[in-house]
């Protein structure tokens, strides 16, 4: 057996390295991202629930298949319950960082972080 | 019996079509085969039915492996009753990326890449082209781009095993005759 690298050529070298160095600039810039301050529930279509993320609770969520555990604590927001088959939400680790996202596609379940509502912010609403 | 060149073309057309066949087959037993086993995370996996795209690729280049992996997404979404499901638009999209990027990576360098490279880079294609389809269909947020980096990193980490699994069967096949320019005519002609 042929170890990887006698077969790679500089092409493959420079592909890999590209994309390796594209991941890891990506990975710098998310973990760089600033920590939230609420998290914001919707269920698709509108926004069902709010809460800031200096507390620690815990909020049954109601979804089509049934209801979907959410904690929150100092770690940040993470789900600890549900209902749907794979259970890759409960996976998803805390969230705690300005974009984050638990997302439970089954149950209709999206939770986002966000940040700081700046009050020196020249724009009442952006809309996108 | 006498051999006419006319028949070798033919026996090649055939023969192409029989492996392609046994090509797409393959590739939608590994896939089935893989979607079965149980992996720590759902959308983690290692993606081995893209070296059968590549083997296709190399042995008789970019539309082959486009029936390959089209016909791969198509008869294994069938099998695990997942067609037209999310799911399958996220294969689907992955796929579209991931062989576009390989066919013109394949034919623009050509032997200045090993499958590896190729393989690498259809799997950070098809990274993107999933991560694309969920954006605009399951979660219609741009929060989900956050995730690629991290999908990106080991979606590469899997392309150089997969591209190292196909280049190690590439080898193996080059030796055979029928895959050798010339042997098959010389053969032919020795028959009696």
């Amino acid at each position: 057996m042929k170890l990887p690298w006698s077969y790679m050529t500089v092409g493959d070298w420079l592909v890999i390295t590209v994309l390796i160095v594209f991941a890891v600039a990506g990975m710098a810039w998310v973990a760089g991202a600033p920590v939230g301050s609420r998290l914001v529930v919707s269920d698709g279509d509108r926004i069902c629930f709010t809460a800031t993320l200096d507390q620690h609770r815990t909020v049954e969520l109601e979804g089509p298949l049934g209801r979907t555990r959410l904690v929150i604590d100092n770690q940040g927001a993470r789900i600890t319950g549900s209902p749907c088959p794979r259970k890759s939400c409960m996976t998803m680790g805390p969230a705690r960082q300005t974009g984050d996202l638990l997302a439970c596609v089954p149950n209709r379940i999206l939770v986002r972080i966000d940040g700081e509502r700046k009050k020196d912010s020249p724009y009442d609403l952006l809309s996108r | 019996m006498t051999c006419l060149v006319a028949e070798t073309e033919e026996l090649a057309q055939a023969r192409r079509l029989v492996f392609l066949a046994l090509l797409i087959a393959v590739a939608v037993t590994v896939h089935t085969v893989e979607s079965l086993l149980p992996t720590p995370v759902p959308w983690l996996r290692l993606g081995l039915s893209n070296v059968i795209t590549v083997i296709a690729l190399y042995l008789y280049g970019g539309r082959a492996a486009w029936s390959v992996s089209l016909m791969r997404v198509g008869l294994g979404a069938l099998l695990l009753g997942r067609l037209f499901s999310p799911g399958f638009w996220l294969a689907l999209s992955g796929c579209l990326v991931a062989t576009s990027a390989m066919v013109l990576l394949y034919r623009w360098a050509g032997p200045r890449m090993s499958p590896i490279g190729i393989s690498a880079a259809g799997a950070a294609g098809h990274a993107f082209g999933q991560i694309l389809a969920a954006r605009l269909l399951v979660v219609q947020h741009a929060a989900i781009w956050q995730i690629f980096p991290l999908f990106l990193l080991f979606t590469i980490g899997s392309g150089v095993l997969t591209g190292w699994v196909a280049a190690m069967v590439l080898e193996q096949i080059a030796k055979h005759p029928i895959f050798q320019k010339g042997k098959i005519e010389k053969v032919c002609d020795e028959t009696p």
